[in-house]
């Protein structure tokens, strides 16, 4: 090694003397394709330097350099060319197509880099560029789209709101199904977000990577991509590498600003016709829309009537003469303004580089006072401490903060309140008196005015978050190097809840203050070795070991009964709690990772880890996870080789164990506070009566546990024609799912609620495919198309003996469940009674107490209903550009999948629905619907076969089909027609189909236009723009938990948003 | 060109070999399975802690939301006015309404009182009087449950630590064995002096060993006069051996104390859901005798007068419930004084003994208007129940004013078919329920052992 060391200084002094000598010349030219189109974004590196340039837009270049220099011409997916510089100045290149050696760079597992070509499963990257203009605080959301084997919720468009993230479908049935997320090495806390039917969206944790600082994402899907990862890899990962100063050569200085309009996105339709009352008659305070027609109406002008500003309503000609009118609830909705301001400088010497940036972003959303906002500092910088050692690090700090409101099933929630008014009631006019007391269509009970909502209830939420790693690199040899990347990723959590007294969800008022601290600390050492035996033989292996920790600590306290008003601190009441909690796991692992390539042209790699973990029982800490996978470019083999149809083609296969591990804390049974509620109200806790209590939890722990086991399959084949012009990936998934570890409900009738068993299986399996064209591909004019399809299901196999189904979250009814033998997050709840062929059957017995002519609920056991999980997803992304100016544009593909609308059924109950318009109904004095003075429209015949319940229970079917006329009055939608009249839940199930043009970007380069300025972009994008769903409430794209495993419901959710964005961005 | 002289390569080989060792070696510690314990959970804890929060959720759940406030919508004291209170009220209540009321029974009452139970006698720290307040409550909770569910889990159940997951269901007329048995024996641990822990934590009589058998004797006589149709007579000289011994006052009345901190369940419920107003039925009895619980019973509506929803009309402009029932301090009521002497009077005038059966009636009234209206009332006592000739509708119309806010007025209504109630608007069901659905959670993981129910059918005791 000496004396290897030795020789490179001698040549080394030998070049310094040359250069010392030789004359510097200005070298320059154009660089194009075989086509003779010219080719942008080229490296032009002289041969044995940092020192390079790109060329431009025109595929123009200019470089500094001298006689007997070598410049390399290096582009993806072209060969990469040599030319000396001599004597002449201008040196023109044409770049040939490489399909031999198409050698894209992919960061794998444990950050291991790899070539695309040796990988024997599939890896889909996603650049800086195809994030770069979208206006999406969460980085998830920016991924929607771009890949295959991926699915994204975001749960609303709230500012701040959290994301739902799987690949490859759900790998466990109550536990984390979002995949790992690692940033230059470090795993960092991604999941997160809320989880209830009520209280706010809080935001997903990864909302606190700036999406400026990325430059590219890795998309590791199966089993034997994630295997490295052991006990994390079950649900995939998404490795992020940031910016650098990597293989720049001079300073780059980046700015980019944009502003961001949200408008809300579509609402469910009201009724405008009918007022405020109760049964065609007005009524103040009334909860509901079925009073008279507002046009009928007029007010009385009585000033001492505090609920509205104009008096009550009166028939007309009873009144003042003012006419009565309808109000818009979603007047409500504001304008949405984000603004987003980055800046980040990079260079990088043969000595070292730096990255280091700074962005903040400020939302304010469409809800008043909802807001986001968030600060970020990153640097990330390397230098050479020795020539044959690196060492680096990447620091980054980020503030996060969110004032959410109050959403969903919640009498403070906002839409609940605003969907709830009445027609022909004002929000806007007013939401407090002067006493402090609140003014809504309820006269002061029921809901809150949303106005009162977002004015005096806030959630306001302080995120402070330090991820840090450091990382070395030592070439012990020219065969051994040894790597090392340990860090911590660590947040503050505070957040401030407040409620001003006179809400209906804490009337008293109320305070919650939480503090928490969350990280985890992670360390992977690794030693690399790699050897080309032959020129035909290669031989990769990495041993490694990877130390992992995990802690939280959480301290809270609330306070209800506030005695200064619009004080908030725990002791202004006489009422307050406290509670402590804390959680922390390790795990130990040593793995490895060989990888054999033969000519080029096969690949076989192999990893196993083994890992220990602490929330396993003492006896069972340990277990081994396996992979093999195999590569086979078959466009290699002499005969097929350079052929000008297929350019390049591979088949690959590839089969993993991976894994889970147990949750802390679960293997034995420990007692926990006591408090209880009853599903209706707050419910009681401790101190009580001057006592502390403690009852034993009703989860039964287990000293028996076993790890989780994911077997993975994989096969897929990646080809590519006409030099690259046309490329089409395939690839097949299994992964079968076993001892999948949960909290098995159990009859309570056993003392507990649930045990914690290895106990269900569950299996993914579907195909994904990708395309990629150039379509036209000319001087001035590219035209390029990218595609994705996706395609699978996933069922679960079985649960717990004797248990059918899990909750996994929603009400009473519906709820969202895991049952065997169907997909996973099944909605289930009641359906009407049907005949056994499925039709729906219409009462036709007198007798009873069903209306006649209707469809009867039958509710004597819960059954699917729908499911959300689409048939297949897809989208597409077309890029125009001509010259300089760029079009982008991606549609965005569901088809199938239901969602619980559950607003709209409620909606019915209130009268405040479109389709409760057409309620107006005279009968005869018979009872008989009088049909010459009954509107046309209002006349239904319900679909269904006349049927009846018989004494035990039993439907029993006449085969007849119902031709019998009913209306839809105000009876039915109290009645069956709502979910409060006891209508099933199946009537509320909607197809959540959707075409939607996710985005949009035009955006235009002016280059070199300013000396020092190298390119100036200006941008306009917008997401969401258009929307085509048969889904009759808000955007379907939403989930009334946020980021939970129960998917599928909405319950008075808060809307989507359709974005505008102008922005630039700067390049010096 | 820079000169690396400090760092040689060999260096960095033994730095990064010794980096690999030390974390290497450190693994073992690294992954102690101490870590595993839960510090926020303790693994043991005294019987003094469990007590009360068994108390506050039999408060809280046994005479809560998904037991009293559903039975008194069916008989009338309520009415459920919108949303699911309205679907109760045309007696629709599906096995998932019920869930939260079995799981509380089970895995908050039965199996915390098991646990305390089990450790009062464990060698070395017997304490016997715990023991007997424990197996009062749990009789009570056996009672109370097994009256609205019929048969009932209890020999196998709350032993899902011994991996018993799917518990058998006894017969209610084993369980009715039960519930004597355990009151038997806890009056004998009650009595005995053999007590290494004192009975601390006891939120509803502060720890009164002598108000605990009160209690026992006067479950007992709850139950063998809820037997009224099955042992006939024996039921009534059953009941009546026991009330000697139980209640002899307000004072001893077994009830659950809330607080501003923690407030009655229909208060809580008035508050965040509202959907229940007073029931025309019981409001119209209550008027028509100026009963002065009236305004501790009934709040008055927006014109200050006392009006009822008739039931199933979702008259939402009816009177709320009163204070009594619906303030935030409001206790609820396992079994009052009143109740025994209710039960004392029944029993009497079954057997024939008329006179008895006056003089207890005429006491039970006064203590349930001394309890509720915090005054003796004197002088309407003299005008509408002193000396007015004792009936048996007269006996049960009076338990019906005085059980509001209990459990007990549909149990009696089942049993004797007493006050006469009519069916309210929209019924969906040609008669009153009988009895309450197994909870959901039963039939889904119980399947093979819970009963097939309908609402219509009688329980073992109301044939």
């Amino acid at each position: 090694m000496k004396s290897n060391f030795t020789r490179f200084l001698t040549l080394l002094l030998a070049f310094v003397v040359q250069m010392t000598f030789a004359q510097n010349q200005r070298v320059t030219g154009t660089v194009t394709d075989e086509d003779g189109l010219p080719l942008p974004g080229v490296n032009i590196i002289i041969k044995g330097t940092s020192t390079g340039v790109q060329t431009d837009f025109d595929g123009n270049y200019s470089i500094e350099s001298k006689q007997g220099d070598v410049l390399v011409f290096s582009f993806v997916g072209l060969q990469r060319a040599e030319y000396p510089v001599g004597p002449v100045n201008v040196v023109n290149v044409v770049m040939k197509a490489d399909a031999s050696q198409l050698d894209e760079v992919v960061v794998t597992a444990v950050g291991i880099s790899r070539s695309e070509k040796e990988l024997g499963y599939n890896v889909q990257t996603v650049d800086a560029e195809q994030i770069a203009t979208k206006p999406n605080s969460d980085i998830v959301n920016s991924l929607a789209g771009q890949t295959s084997g991926v699915q994204i919720v975001s749960s609303s468009g709230e500012a701040g709101a959290s994301t739902f993230m799987t690949i490859r479908g759900s790998a466990s049935i109550t536990g984390n199904n979002q995949p790992l997320f690692v940033i230059n090495g470090l795993p960092i806390i991604s999941g997160g977000g809320s989880s209830g039917t009520g209280g706010v969206n809080t935001s997903s944790r990864s909302i606190d990577i700036n999406p400026d600082d990325i430059a590219t994402i890795s998309v590791l899907k199966g089993g034997a991509a994630t295997a490295l990862y052991g006990v994390r890899a079950a649900n995939g990962a998404v490795i992020i590498t940031t910016k650098s100063g990597k293989n720049l050569t001079e300073r780059r200085i980046e700015f980019t600003s944009s502003l961001a309009i949200d408008q809300v996105s579509q609402l469910p339709a009201r009724q405008k016709t009918f007022a405020q009352g109760n049964n065609g008659a007005w009524a103040s305070g009334n909860s509901f829309s079925f009073g008279p027609r507002i046009s009928d109406l007029e007010y009385d002008g009585d000033t001492s009537y505090k609920w509205d500003p104009f008096g009550r309503l009166v028939p007309k000609g009873t009144g003042n003469g003012m006419p009565a009118q309808y109000y818009d609830p979603y007047d409500f909705f504001q304008t949405g303004v984000t603004n987003t301001n980055q800046f980040n400088i990079s260079n990088g010497t043969d000595q070292g580089n730096y990255f280091f940036s700074l962005s903040n972003v400020e939302q304010q959303g469409i809800i008043p006072n909802n807001t986001y906002g968030r600060t970020t500092v990153r640097l990330n910088a390397s230098t050479k401490i020795s020539e044959k050692m690196t060492f680096g690090a990447d620091l980054a700090y980020t503030n996060s903060r969110a004032i959410q409101i109050q959403k969903g099933s919640n009498v403070s929630g906002i839409m609940l309140g605003l969907l709830r008014t009445a027609a022909s009631f004002d929000n806007s006019a007013g939401y407090e008196f002067a006493d402090g007391s609140q003014r809504n269509y309820r006269n002061g009970g029921g809901y809150d005015n949303p106005y009162w909502v977002a004015n005096n209830i806030a959630f306001d939420e302080d995120v402070n978050r330090f991820t840090g790693s450091i990382n070395f690199v030592a070439d012990l040899s020219e065969l051994f190097n040894i790597t090392y990347n340990g860090g911590m990723d660590w947040y503050n959590r505070r957040y401030v809840d407040q409620f001003k007294i006179g809400s209906r969800a804490l009337p008293t008022g109320y305070l919650g203050e939480y503090q928490a601290y969350s990280g985890i600390i992670n360390s992977d050492l690794i030693l690399n070795f790699n050897k080309d035996f032959s020129d035909n033989f290669n031989v990769k292996l990495s041993l490694g070991n990877n130390l992992y920790s995990s802690f939280t600590k959480t301290l809270f306290g609330d306070a209800t009964g506030l005695e200064i008003p619009d004080f908030y601190q725990l002791n202004n009441t006489s009422n307050n709690t406290t509670s402590s909690g804390e959680s922390s796991f390790r795990t130990a692992a040593f793995f490895g990772d060989l990888r054999l390539s033969f000519y080029n042209m096969l690949y076989l790699g192999f990893t196993g880890r083994n890992d220990w973990s602490t929330t396993m029982p003492e006896d069972n800490q340990s277990a081994f996870y396996p992979s093999a996978s195999i590569g086979f470019v078959f466009t290699e083999i002499e005969g097929l080789k350079n052929n000008n149809i297929l350019s390049y083609g591979k088949l690959r296969a590839s089969g993993a164990r991976t894994a889970n591990i147990a949750t802390p804390y679960n293997t034995s049974n420990y007692y926990s506070a006591a408090g209880t509620a009853d599903g209706w109200t707050t419910g009681v806790n401790f101190p009580y009566q001057g006592e502390t209590g403690f009852q034993v939890s009703p989860g039964l722990g287990n000293p028996d546990l076993k790890h989780e086991s994911q077997e993975s399959w994989e096969v897929g084949a990646d080809l590519r024609f006409f030099q690259n012009r046309l490329g089409l990936d395939f690839t097949y998934f299994k992964n079968v799912n076993t001892d999948l570890l949960l909290d098995v409900p159990i009859a309570s009738s056993s003392g507990f609620s649930s045990v914690y068993l290895n106990a269900a299986s569950m299996e993914s399996k579907g195909i994904e495919l990708s395309m990629n064209a150039s379509i036209i591909r000319s001087k001035n004019f590219n035209w390029d198309v990218n595609g994705n399809f996706t395609k699978f299901t996933n069922i679960v196999t079985s649960l717990a003996e004797g248990v059918d189904n899990v909750f996994l979250g929603g009400f009473t009814v519906p709820q969202v469940r895991a049952v065997v033998g169907s997909e996973y997050r099944s909605i289930y709840g009641f359906d009407w009674y049907r005949d056994e062929s499925g039709n729906v059957l219409i009462n036709d017995d007198p007798t009873d107490s069903f209306r006649d002519g209707y469809p009867m609920a039958d509710e004597r056991s819960m059954v699917e209903i729908g499911n959300f999980n689409p048939d297949w997803t897809a989208n597409i992304t077309n890029t125009l550009s001509y010259k300089n100016a760029s079009l982008s544009f991606l549609f965005d593909i569901k088809k199938g999948g239901q969602m619980y609308n559950g607003t709209a059924f409620a909606m019915n109950y209130f009268g405040v629905s479109k389709r409760t318009e057409n309620r107006e109904v005279t009968y005869t004095p018979e009872g008989t619907i009088d049909f010459d003075n009954t509107p046309a429209q209002n006349i239904v015949v319900m679909d269904g076969v006349y049927g009846r319940v018989d004494a035990d229970g039993n439907p029993v079917s006449s085969g007849v089909t119902n031709v019998t006329p009913v209306v839809q009055d105000q009876a039915w939608f109290q009645g069956q027609g709502s979910n409060f009249g006891g209508g099933p839940s199946v009537a509320a199930m909607e197809a959540a189909d959707w075409v939607r043009l996710r985005d949009v970007t035009l955006s235009y380069d002016f280059v070199n236009i300013v000396e020092g300025l190298d390119n100036l972009q200006v941008y306009f994008s917008g997401k969401n723009l258009w929307l085509d769903t048969p889904y009759s409430g808000i955007d379907p794209e939403t989930n009334l938990g946020g980021a939970t495993n129960a998917q599928g419901m909405d319950y008075f959710n808060s809307p989507g948003t359709k974005t505008y964005v102008m922005g630039v961005k700067l390049k010096f | 060109m820079k000169n690396y002289k400090f760092l040689n390569t060999k260096y960095l080989v033994v730095v990064f070999s010794l980096l690999l060792i030390s974390l290497s070696s450190c693994d073992a510690e690294w992954i102690d399975s101490d870590l595993n314990i839960d510090p926020d959970s303790p693994s043991n804890v005294p019987m003094s802690l469990l007590l009360p929060a068994i108390q506050q959720s039999m408060g809280y759940n046994l005479l809560g939301n998904n037991s009293v406030r559903t039975n008194n919508i069916w008989t009338q004291h309520f009415d459920g006015v919108s949303r699911q209170s309205y679907t109760e009220a045309r007696y629709q209540l599906t096995a998932a309404d019920v869930n939260n009321l079995w799981g509380s029974i089970y895995t908050e009452m039965f199996m915390n009182l098991q646990i305390i139970i089990d450790k009062a006698g464990i060698e070395g720290s017997e304490s016997d009087n715990f023991k007997g307040v424990a197996q009062v409550l749990q009789a009570t909770t056996l009672g109370i449950t097994t009256d609205l569910f019929g048969d009932v889990p209890f020999s196998n159940a709350f032993k899902g630590s011994q991996n018993i997951l799917r518990p058998e269901y006894d017969t209610q007329e084993q369980v009715y064995d039960t519930i004597f048995n355990i009151l038997d024996n806890a009056i004998v641990n009650l009595n005995s002096t053999q007590n290494v822990f004192a009975i601390d934590g006891d939120v509803i009589y502060g720890g009164s060993k002598s108000k605990w058998l009160k209690a026992a004797h006067s479950v007992k006589a709850r139950h063998y006069l809820q037997l009224s149709n099955v042992l006939g007579n024996e039921a009534y000289t059953k009941a009546l051996a026991e009330v000697a011994a139980g209640f002899a006052s307000n004072s001893d009345d077994y009830a659950v104390p809330f607080e501003d901190s923690n407030r009655n369940p229909i208060f809580q419920f008035m508050e965040q859901r509202g959907d229940i107003r007073m029931g025309a039925t019981f409001v119209d009895i209550l008027v028509a005798d100026s009963d002065p619980r009236t305004e501790f019973y009934v709040a008055e509506d927006a014109n200050g007068e006392y009006v009822g929803s008739v039931p199933g009309s979702q008259n939402e402009s009816a009177s709320a419930p009163g204070p009594y029932v619906a303030d935030p301090t409001s206790s609820v009521y396992l079994m009052t004084y009143s109740e025994l002497k209710f039960i004392e009077a029944e029993a009497n005038f079954r057997l024939g003994n008329t006179a008895l059966a006056q003089t207890a009636y005429e006491k039970a009234v006064a203590a349930s208007v001394l309890r509720v209206t915090g005054d003796a009332n004197t002088e309407w006592l003299e005008d509408n129940i002193i000396g007015i000739p004792v009936s048996l509708e007269s006996i049960l119309m009076q338990k019906y004013i005085d059980g509001f806010g209990t459990n007990q007025p549909y149990a009696d209504f089942r049993r004797t078919g007493l006050p006469a109630l009519e069916l309210a608007q929209g019924a969906v069901l040609n008669q009153i329920p009988t009895r309450f659905p197994y909870a959901q959670s039963e039939k889904d993981y119980n399947a093979a052992n819970v009963p097939n129910a309908q609402l219509t059918d009688k329980l073992w005791w109301d044939q």
